[in-house]
């Protein structure tokens, strides 16, 4: 699991946990496609509304849905598949709370237009949505650091955040899993949007990784 | 991102209970449909090569080039070498051998390198298509997006037949959010191909992400016709319902084009739900799917009504 701190402008730490099988699932998009971009959403589990003063409660980041793989800079099948995972989202008392982009090239991990115009999207909904971007440079079988950068939107502004193994309770936990999912060569069973859309028999939530994550555990 | 492997596993033929001969027809397969499931292509192309390479007669060569791109692919530069090398032997002054130097040195981004391979080449050969398109590879692969857009418009004015160019600065022009040049490419394919779905609902999607409703109009008319063209293309079928949902959204348009729209719509949404509880047959899995379109099904009439 990892913290993702965010608001410590505000003097608020509200922390977004994540379980294992989101980051997991994340880091096997990638790997599945290692010559294009990859994008996709970040899914939280809903709180009751927080009081203005009170400490906020930490968020938990449940899942992850791949969404697309190749050209990610057209609207309507993002539109399609924001509305269809918010339908899901809501019956199953989550949110979309953040979005996750790996680019197409390894040294490139700065958002852009198409993250920062998705991220704005969510952040209609959920004001704390973060863009986690995916260090490429540094995706390895073993995974001893973790490889994202974490981007919240401060004045105007998507600003990285530090994100180091202190981040992490479970770090250990969760580089084991990843690093025995990527030499499993799990992604090859990753179902994004896109192949969802090639046959709608793919589902996007993943139940065959969800379950060898589990295993894992 | 590619990763490197260290793999104790069973053969490809044990695995998977094939002959080399099979492996052989696989391996064409691919070629013949431009997959780049190299990880794929390097397991059986390594163990064909190796175990049976006294087999494959002529075919070899081809194998070789096929094994030695995809194992650049997978940062597998032993593999690489070895093909390249008996390449190399059998046929030292190939302009095709020599381009697959240059991409050996763009994987290891050596490109200065790389493009002096490339200029070499096209000094004796000036129209050499495949050294031309590399310099353009390596534009973009160190991001020099407006640069590599400029040389492709260039080439594409001397090779104007040449449609996997044309789809590559579709692509580019699309990822500059420059979505009117896109749709310019597009339109240049659908003509050349007026039977590929595809194209079809690629310029759709470019229109649509383009705005306005003009565009959105001739988005929904693409994506019509990308479904009379393959009625299976469920991203064709989506944009037609997103778009004619848009329209009839859309305070411009006056009471029929409305009714037109929220006809079409309806329809869409029609061909949407059966293809679901079609895919949903007999998997419990699936029928969260099958619930969640028929709800933003819903929810999106509400808003257009």
């Amino acid at each position: 699991m990892f913290l993702l701190y965010m608001n410590l402008l505000e003097g608020v730490a509200s922390a977004v946990y994540s379980r294992k099988k989101a980051y997991c699932k994340m880091l096997l998009h990638a790997a599945k496609y290692p010559h294009c971009a990859v994008n996709g959403l970040l899914v939280a589990e809903k709180v009751k509304e927080k009081k203005k003063d009170s400490h906020s409660a930490p968020i938990l980041c449940v899942d992850c849905v791949p969404l697309f793989h190749g050209t990610l800079a057209l609207a309507p099948m993002l539109e399609v598949a924001l509305t269809l995972i918010d339908t899901w989202c809501k019956e199953n008392r989550y949110v979309i709370a953040g979005y996750y982009q790996a680019n197409e090239r390894t040294k490139d991990f700065r958002p852009n237009q198409v993250a920062e115009k998705v991220a704005a999207r969510i952040s209609e909904n959920f004001s704390e949505a973060a863009i986690v971007m995916v260090d490429n440079s540094r995706l390895t079988m073993s995974c001893f650091e973790p490889i994202v950068l974490i981007y919240d939107h401060h004045e105007n502004k998507w600003k990285s955040r530090d994100v180091n193994t202190d981040c992490f309770e479970d770090w250990l936990e969760a580089q084991k899993i990843t690093s025995a999912l990527l030499e499993g060569r799990s992604y090859e069973n990753l179902i994004d949007f896109d192949n969802h859309l090639d046959d709608l028999r793919n589902d996007w939530t993943n139940p065959v990784i969800n379950k060898s994550v589990l295993d894992l555990c | 991102a590619c990763v490197v492997k260290e793999r104790k596993m069973a053969s490809v033929s044990e695995l998977y209970d094939v002959g080399w001969e099979e492996m052989r027809d696989k391996l064409r397969k691919w070629r013949e449909d431009n997959c780049r499931n190299s990880e794929q292509i390097v397991d059986v192309g390594e163990e064909l090569i190796s175990e049976h390479g006294s087999k494959l007669g002529d075919d070899i060569w081809i194998i070789y080039e096929q094994v030695m791109i995809a194992a650049l692919d997978c940062s597998r530069d032993d593999l690489a070498l070895t093909c390249l090398q008996e390449l190399r032997k059998q046929f030292p002054d190939s302009h095709r051998v020599k381009r697959l130097s240059g991409m050996r040195l763009e994987a290891l981004e050596r490109y200065d390198e790389a493009n002096k391979h490339y200029d070499a080449i096209l000094q004796d050969d000036p129209t050499n298509t495949a050294a031309r398109k590399r310099k353009i590879s390596i534009l973009k692969a160190q991001g020099k997006s407006a640069e590599a857009i400029r040389e492709l418009n260039e080439y594409l004015e001397q090779f104007v037949g040449d449609q996997e160019a044309w789809h590559e600065l579709s692509e580019l022009y699309i990822n500059e959010h420059d979505y009117g040049k896109a749709a310019f490419c597009l339109e240049e394919l659908m003509m050349t191909n007026p039977h590929n779905h595809l194209y079809c609902e690629q310029y759709a999607e470019v229109k649509y992400t383009q705005g306005g409703l003009e565009n959105l109009e001739l988005s929904r008319k693409y994506f019509a016709q990308a479904l009379r063209l393959n009625n299976r293309n469920m991203r064709a079928l989506f944009g037609l319902y997103m778009s004619a949902s848009h329209i009839a959204a859309s305070p411009k348009v006056g009471a029929k084009v409305k009714k037109d729209n929220m006809k079409y719509a309806a329809w869409a949404a029609t061909q949407i739900n059966r293809a679901y509880k079609l895919a949903g047959r007999g998997t419990k899995e699936n029928k969260c799917s099958v619930k969640a379109v028929e709800e933003m099904l819903e929810s999106m009439q509400i808003t257009m009504s």
